[in-house]
Formats: C-alpha cells, sequence, structure tokens
C-alpha cells in the first residue's frame, strides 16, 4: 500500500514534468499562428514600454520581448541558428560584416519604412550595408573620456595623457578588443581598423602602459568607480557617462583632440524571422520622429541617430553633460569596421595583454 | 504452470532478466549522456578541425592549425594559470567545507537538514547581484570603510576591490556548497560506533581523525574535489568581477573565441584541450587515490 | 575519585570543542551571508542604479508589488529549476546505482563524459546544445531549457550519488531480497531510503546550480521564456535597480520563513530516514 502511493507519487511527479514542458513546447510554437505579434531580442530597459503600448494600441500587434546580455551573444545566437525564434534581435554594427556575409539576415523590405528619412545622413547606406538592406540604427553610444575635476592629477585631452605613470590605479575603462585597440591606434597616429601587424604590435605595447593605469574593466558598470570615488577618470561609454553625471558631481568630459569612437546598436531581422511584415511596421514606427522622441524621453539617456527626433527634445536632453559634448569632437569619430583576418593578430596581443597583468 | 512456462522461456527470460538491472539504471543515464553531451561534443570535435573565414564565420576545410596554434607559451601559460587557481580553490574550499559538513551532519538529523538549506539559500539568489554586493560593500565610500573609519582603525579608505585575495575569498563563496554538499552525504552516513572504538582503543582525536574519519570519509573528499575542481578550472566569471576583469583564464580564453574574436574553430578546439585535461587529470587522480577500490567498495 | 576527574576534565574539553565548533560554523555561515546582508541593506536605497546608499525608500518593494515584471521571470526560474531538478534527481541518482554496481561496455565512456558539461565553458555547452536542437528541428523554449539544464546538473547528482553509494553495505540489499522482496521493492524500501541524504544533496545542488544560470539558458531559451537571471544580467547593461535587491529579499524571506514552517514536513521525512539507517546500524 504504502509502496503504491510512494509509486504514484513519483509517476505524478515525472508526469508533472513531462505536462510542464509540453506546455513549454507547445506554447512557444502555438502562439505565433495569430500573426498579430513581434518578437525582439534586445537589451533590457532599452526602450520606452509606453512607447510600446502605443504602437500595439495603434496596430494590434503584440510585442514579446527577450533580453540579451551582450551583443555578441546576440550575433552568436544568430548564427548558430537560433535567430529565426525573433522578428528582431540587436547586434551592433561592428558585427554586421560578418553577419551579412554569411547570409543570417533578411533583406529589410524599405518600400515600408519610410521614415528612414528621419535618420541623419550618416547613419544611412553605411559602409557594411551600401544599399540600407540589413540594418536600422537605434541608439549609439560614444566612447569618451569623463573624470572628476577634484581628484584627477592630469589633465587630459588626448588619449595619451591616459598613459600618465600619475593616473595608476586611477582609470575605470570599458573593454574588449574592439574597444581598447582602436584608442590605443588612435592615438598612435595609425586607422582605428588598422590591419597591420607592426601597428598592431604598437598599439599592444600602448595598451600594455594604460592597463597598468586602470583598476577596472568593465563594459557595463564600470562608472560605479568613478561615482564612489575608486576612480578619477573613465573611459565609458556615453550610457554610463550619462548615469556617472546623474549620480555624481564634480565630473567632466575630457575635450579630446583624438577621434573617438561611435557603435551604433542596430536592428536586423535574422534569417527565417516568422513576423517580417510586422517587424517592419514596428521599426517604421520608432523611427517615427515623435515617438522616438517620446520614447527617449522616458529615461533614457542615449544619444541618437533621429536627428528629426531629437530635434523635437527638450533642453534637459539636449543640454545634458553627457549628451551634450562637443560638436568637434562628435564630428570627430570613426566606427568599428571588420578587419578580417587580422582579428587573430589582435586576439594574440589581447590575450597577451591580460595574462601578463595581475602576475 | 508457471514451471513449464519458465523452462520453455528460460534462455530468453535469463538474458532479459541479467540484464534488466544494467539497462533500467544504467540505459537512461547513457542515453541522456550521448544525446545532450556527446552529440554536441561531436559537433565541437567537428568545428575544431575547421577554420575561420575572414568575416569570422565557418569555412569548412579540413585542418589541424587550430590544434597546432594553441601549443604555445602564450597559451600553455594561460592554461597552467587555470589549473593553479582551481587547484588553490579546491584546497581552500575542502578546508573550510570539511568541517563545517562535518559540524552539521553531526547535528540530529533534522537540525542538519536546516543547516544545510541554510548554507544553500544564499545560492539561489543571482549570483550576479551578489558579486555587486560585495563590490558595493568594499567601494571607498562602502560599509566596509565608512565602518573601519568610524572605529577610528584607519584615517583614510582602504583599497579593498580587486586584490587577488578578494578573488579568493570570492571563489571560496562561489564554490563552497560545491564542497559541503558531497562532503556532508559522505560524513552522515560515517558509523559513530567506529570513531568510539578508535578513541577506546587509545587513539587521540587527531589519530582518529587522519586514520580513521578521513579514511571513512574519501568517496565524500573525492566528490568535494571533482566538484570543486572541474568547474573551477572553466570558470571566468569571479575572477573577472573581482579581479577588475584583468585576467586571462581558459575560460575566458574560450569565451573570447566563440563571442568576441569569433574564431569558433580556435574556441572548439581549446574546449577540446580543456576536457582531454580534465580526463587525464581525473585519470591520474584515480590512479593515485586508487578510487576504483573505493568506488566498487 | 581520579576517574571522576579525569570524566570532569572529558567533559569540560568536549563542551570547549563544542563551543569552538559553535564559533566556526557561525563565522563560515557570516561570511557566505554578508552579501545577502549588502544586498537586503541596498534594497531599501533610494537610488536608481543602486551606486551608493542614498537614504530610506521602500520605493522597490511597493514597485515590485504593483508594477513589475520581474516576479513573472521569477516564475520561470522556478518552473524550468523545479523541473531540471526532479529529472536530474531521477536520472542520477538511479544512473549512479548503475553505474557503481554493474559494468558493462559503455561504462567507462559515460563516466567519463559526465566530467564535459562541469569542465566546458558555459559558452560552448550553449552553442553546441542550441546546435542540437536546430538539428532536430526542436522549437526553443522551456523545454529546451529544462533539457539543458538537467544536462548540467545530471552530473552533479551523480558524483555525489556515487560518494554515497560507495561502501554502502550490499548485504542488507541482498537480505531483502532473500526475504521474498523483489527489486523493485528492495529498491523502494531499503535502498532509496538509504540514500536520502545524498539525494538531499544532489537536489539542493541542481536547483542551485539550475536557478542561477544565464549563458545556456541565453542561447536555448525562446522568445517566451526569460528567466530571472538573463533579465538581471541584460538590466546591468542599462543600470541594475534596487528592485533586484527587492525581489531577492523577498525570496531569501520566504525561504528562511518556509524553513521554520516546513519544520514539521522536513522532520517527518527525515525522521523516516533516520529510522531506516537507525536500523541498519
Amino acid at each position: 500500500m504504502k509502496m503504491r502511493k510512494k509509486f504514484l507519487a513519483l509517476a505524478l511527479s515525472g508526469l508533472m514534468v513531462f505536462s510542464l514542458a509540453a506546455c513549454g513546447g507547445g506554447g512557444d510554437s502555438g502562439d505565433s499562428k495569430d500573426a498579430g505579434e513581434v518578437n525582439v531580442y534586445m537589451w533590457s530597459d532599452y526602450m520606452s514600454q509606453k512607447m510600446v503600448d502605443k504602437f500595439t494600441e495603434e496596430t494590434g500587434i503584440k510585442v514579446n520581448f527577450s533580453y540579451m546580455s551582450t551583443s555578441e551573444e546576440a550575433t552568436a545566437k544568430i548564427t548558430s541558428g537560433g535567430g529565426e525564434q525573433y522578428d528582431l534581435v540587436m547586434p551592433c554594427d561592428a558585427d554586421m560584416t560578418g553577419l551579412i556575409k554569411g547570409g543570417y539576415l533578411e533583406e529589410i523590405n524599405l518600400e515600408n519604412i519610410p521614415n528612414l528619412k528621419n535618420l541623419g545622413d550618416a547613419y544611412k547606406n553605411r559602409e557594411f550595408d551600401p544599399e540600407n538592406k540589413y540594418a536600422i540604427p537605434y541608439f549609439m553610444n560614444y566612447v569618451y573620456v569623463i573624470y572628476n575635476e577634484k581628484t584627477c592629477p592630469v589633465e587630459i585631452d588626448e588619449y595619451k595623457d591616459l598613459l600618465d605613470p600619475k593616473l595608476k590605479g586611477q582609470i575605470a575603462s570599458v573593454t574588449g578588443i574592439r574597444n581598447l585597440f582602436p584608442v590605443a591606434l588612435v592615438s598612435l597616429g595609425y586607422d582605428p581598423n588598422s590591419t597591420n601587424d607592426k601597428e598592431i604590435k604598437e598599439a599592444y605595447e600602448w595598451l600594455q602602459k594604460y592597463v597598468a593605469n586602470v583598476t577596472l574593466f568593465d563594459s557595463d558598470s564600470a562608472e560605479k568607480l568613478i561615482i564612489n570615488g575608486g576612480a578619477s577618470v573613465g573611459l565609458f561609454f556615453d550610457g554610463q557617462a550619462s548615469r556617472a553625471f546623474d549620480a555624481a558631481e564634480n565630473l567632466k568630459v575630457a575635450e579630446l583632440k583624438d577621434a573617438i569612437q561611435l557603435g551604433v546598436d542596430e536592428f536586423v531581422i535574422p534569417k527565417g524571422a516568422k513576423n517580417k511584415e510586422n517587424a517592419e511596421k514596428f521599426l517604421n514606427f520608432i523611427l517615427d520622429a515623435q515617438n522616438m522622441a517620446d520614447n527617449m524621453q522616458d529615461d533614457h539617456l542615449y544619444s541618437c541617430p533621429n536627428e528629426a527626433a531629437v530635434a523635437l527634445m527638450p533642453d534637459s536632453y539636449k543640454k545634458h553633460p553627457a549628451i551634450d559634448i562637443p560638436t568637434k569632437m562628435k564630428e570627430n569619430y570613426f566606427l568599428q569596421l571588420d578587419i578580417g583576418d587580422a582579428a587573430k593578430t589582435y586576439d594574440k596581443y589581447w590575450t597577451m595583454l591580460m595574462s601578463e597583468e595581475n602576475q | 504452470m508457471s514451471e513449464n512456462n519458465a523452462m520453455t522461456l528460460a534462455p530468453k527470460k535469463s538474458f532479459l532478466k541479467r540484464n534488466l538491472p544494467v539497462v533500467s539504471t544504467a540505459g537512461p543515464i547513457s542515453i541522456w549522456m550521448i544525446i545532450f553531451v556527446m552529440l554536441p561534443l561531436l559537433y565541437i570535435l567537428f568545428i575544431s578541425f575547421m577554420s575561420r573565414d575572414v568575416y569570422g564565420n565557418i569555412e569548412y576545410t579540413f585542418t589541424t592549425d587550430n590544434y597546432k596554434e594553441m601549443i604555445q607559451p602564450l597559451y600553455l601559460k594561460v592554461i597552467w594559470k587555470s589549473l593553479k587557481l582551481a587547484f588553490l580553490t579546491t584546497v581552500i574550499c575542502l578546508v573550510v567545507g570539511y568541517p563545517l559538513a562535518y559540524y552539521i551532519a553531526s547535528k540530529p538529523s533534522k537540525l542538519a537538514a536546516k543547516l544545510l538549506m541554510l548554507v544553500m539559500i544564499p545560492y539561489w539568489t543571482s549570483s550576479l547581484v551578489r558579486l555587486f554586493s560585495i563590490n558595493q560593500l568594499g567601494m571607498p565610500n562602502g560599509f566596509l570603510n565608512l565602518l573601519l573609519l568610524k572605529l577610528g582603525i584607519v584615517s583614510e579608505p582602504v583599497d579593498f576591490l580587486f586584490s587577488d585575495g578578494i578573488v579568493i575569498m570570492g571563489l571560496l563563496t562561489a564554490m563552497l556548497p560545491f564542497s559541503v554538499l558531497p562532503l556532508y552525504s559522505s560524513i552522515e552516513k560515517l558509523d559513530k560506533s567506529l570513531l568510539e572504538a578508535s578513541k577506546d582503543l587509545g587513539a587521540n582525536p587527531a589519530k582518529t581523525f587522519i586514520k580513521v574519519t578521513i579514511p571513512l570519509t574519501m568517496p565524500g573528499i573525492v566528490g568535494c574535489v571533482l566538484l570543486v575542481f572541474i568547474p573551477s578550472l572553466g570558470m571566468y566569471y569571479v575572477p573577472e568581477m573581482l579581479g577588475g576583469g584583468k585576467v586571462m583564464l581558459i575560460g575566458t580564453l574560450i569565451k573570447n573565441q566563440f563571442l568576441m574574436t569569433k574564431n569558433w574553430p580556435f574556441g572548439a578546439s581549446l574546449a577540446i584541450l580543456l576536457i582531454l585535461i580534465t580526463l587525464a587529470m581525473m585519470w591520474i587522480y584515480t590512479r593515485v587515490g586508487k578510487l576504483d577500490e573505493l568506488e566498487v567498495g | 575519585m581520579a576517574g571522576e576527574k579525569r570524566l570532569s576534565k572529558r567533559l569540560r574539553k568536549k563542551r570547549l570543542w563544542g563551543r569552538v565548533s559553535n564559533v566556526y560554523a557561525f563565522l563560515v555561515y557570516l561570511f557566505i551571508y554578508v552579501p545577502i546582508i549588502v544586498m537586503v541593506i541596498y534594497s531599501f536605497n533610494d537610488q536608481k542604479n543602486n551606486y551608493y546608499w542614498n537614504g530610506f525608500t521602500t520605493e522597490w518593494y511597493e514597485k515590485l508589488f504593483t508594477n513589475s515584471d520581474l516576479v513573472g521571470y521569477l516564475g520561470i526560474s522556478l518552473i524550468v529549476a523545479v523541473a531540471a531538478t526532479i529529472i536530474s534527481v531521477i536520472i542520477g541518482t538511479i544512473g549512479a546505482l548503475g553505474l557503481v554496481r554493474f559494468e558493462f561496455k559503455l561504462k567507462s565512456v559515460i563516466s567519463n563524459s559526465l566530467y564535459i558539461p562541469i569542465v566546458v565553458p558555459e559558452v560552448v555547452l550553449g552553442i553546441s546544445l542550441l546546435m542540437l536542437f536546430e538539428i532536430a528541428n526542436f522549437p526553443l523554449g522551456m523545454t529546451t531549457m529544462i533539457l539543458s539544464h538537467a544536462t548540467f546538473c545530471i552530473p552533479f547528482v551523480v558524483i555525489i550519488m556515487r560518494g554515497r553509494i560507495a561502501g554502502m553495505d550490499l548485504s542488507i540489499e541482498e537480505a531483502s531480497m532473500d526475504l521474498g522482496a523483489n527489486r523493485l521493492i528492495t529498491f523502494f524500501r531499503v535502498t532509496l531510503p538509504l540514500l536520502i541524504p545524498g539525494i538531499m544533496s544532489g537536489a539542493f545542488m541542481s536547483f542551485t546550480l539550475s536557478i542561477d544560470d544565464v549563458i545556456i539558458s541565453n542561447f536555448v531559451a525562446g522568445p517566451y521564456a526569460t528567466t530571472l537571471p538573463v533579465k538581471i544580467l541584460s538590466m546591468v547593461k542599462t543600470g541594475l535597480s534596487p528592485e533586484v535587491n527587492a525581489l531577492t529579499t523577498l525570496m531569501v524571506l520566504v525561504l528562511l520563513v518556509g524553513i521554520l514552517i516546513n519544520n514539521a514536513v522536513q522532520a517527518l521525512l527525515k525522521k523516516r530516514a533516520l529510522t531506516n539507517i537507525k536500523s541498519y546500524f
């Protein structure tokens, strides 16, 4: 009797698992039958829920968000075949060439996206996508230097100043091969996307000195250090910088003579997406000047390629210290372009760089 | 009737009967491991012999370059460092975890279950938030410094962040349950009467511990070493977050190949190397520790 | 006289030993709870991104109860973790028995393959499992997540169970069978109760691994299956809000209260296991 009870319990729990599993599986494939939805894979808290609600209200299309932890991971998910689950994915511009050449993306039907005109000219028909068939920019980020007026021991107007030994243990910094090597290459007077072995080696030597000054490498939350007094200089994305400005005083943007990096978060439609037309409708909706302006006012302080929307923004945005950087700096930018086989060389030097430290 | 039946079906039935226990116990796990581990591993093995095309996608032409590439001091140094760190973590976890597991196992089972729960609860929260909390605590204006300043122990904030000590403490906190759980389940079945017997025979506690307790709980120690050492070998998350992002371990290296550099074939070959190292370590470990005897015992 | 003295000395020594071990245990517990305590304090922090202490507020708890999607993600995490734990405990426990007790052709291959999911960085396992599901044309979602989580939990269960089974006296099972019980009855009434502490450890371990997994979940999840850790990691990019701390605080609180309430159930289960073990000695 007891034995039977136990067995029953076991069988029941097993059954539960399977029905649960079946439920999960069924839900995934079943829900997409009614065409009224679009599945978006992007950062969390990177889009205003109000705007999304408005879109759903106007079109009846439901928007499902899934969240990625790095844009590289999003790219890897597309290239390993998991892209067709989504209708819109947000990799960054640096990964675009590989995605396009690998045939991982659907062509976007521009006839469905008249609002493309709202984008600044610099953000349309770019080198990796000359006919603008694959990628629609959403937000973008400059990488620049901010410092604490009170505690920073040196003046900074070019990248070379970051190598000053006085800054030892004073820098909080973004990380990654493609964020740091270009800084060194620009400082040395080379092409930021150089594929020349000798130049990359020199950049590596430059970075050796830089790494010695850095206390924290973190592309997501290194700003916490400059806010709490653990660092006096930060090489940050502007999103990090804007959070730092909002949370701490005495911070300033360094007016750099060197070119700064501009990264763009792109929306792409992965190959095999089930709701391509809805995705295009959604893209057109967010490219609308007023919609994008509303989106940005809802607590999203990022630089935006949608110039028509930026024009509609209030001064609290336009004059924000993290957004209102000198025009001369904004114009003097470079992009991450595909570096082909040189990626392996960079990687080797990066491994060297990171394994020397901390010995 | 039934005897008759048994007679006619004897050869077949005995074969099934002989194999039923094996199939019903080892069968499910074998199928599971073949489908969800061996098959994906075959794919990794396959691409480890391919190469990266210029755009970071996989080019399907056979090559052994990836394996030649990784035999150079740079990568061997990274592997050596990972091995050292994993070893250190294992030793610390064993030293800290054993007494705790012993303590828990010595309590009445009702209390022990609760104490074990108490060990586990912190780990059911997001490790990311926990690591953030450790960072917050050590900030120049964090609670630890505030406390020290208030008590007059220090005159200006101490830099607690991103030191080797913090990394090791972080690894200990991260891996502690992996040592306590196997140790507990093994110490729990320790026959206390044997310890009493040893004491009665005049052995002092230290001698009893070394000669009786440790050998009897060896399966738990083996489990602890396996469960701490192996995951530590491939782990990079904790050292990265607490070490200020300036570490290069084999885990980081492999992750970089798959995500940053998009050189999947090289990353795959490094993963294969990592697996081979692990299997080799296990082989040595079982030979030296004579685990076969233990497990059959 | 002398004997009494020696006895009291022994007793004092024992009491001292007990006190030392209590202090030790307390320190270790304190050590693993310090991050949790900090987390709880910062859940009342009046600052959007939780950079530094900026005053007391209960705003995040209010938000959690009124307008939050975090609870939903926690629900998905729990479903996945519980399902993965059940699967891995069942398959792992039975499998460990098979691997310890029997010899078969694939035995060494299977026992060695157990180490692979443990050592391989999660990125590799995540990508290769995703490839597997893609090739099998299996829709991504909760099911794939549960299967993947069970895959990296099973080895942990097996290793723990092997430690428990190793050295276990076979004679009691044989005795049970001699007395006429068949294998199944022997398993449920004799073997299983002996394994309870190991099963408990294995279940704790699986649940812990599953509930905190980010990277593998990220690769094998579909559009409707975001777990809490995945959401949290994505939030870091745009600033981690104390709401996460508030949710975690509540979780820990519920668990701690749960321990107290569930005492009765726990006691019952453990008692049964204990009496079985006692009768064995």
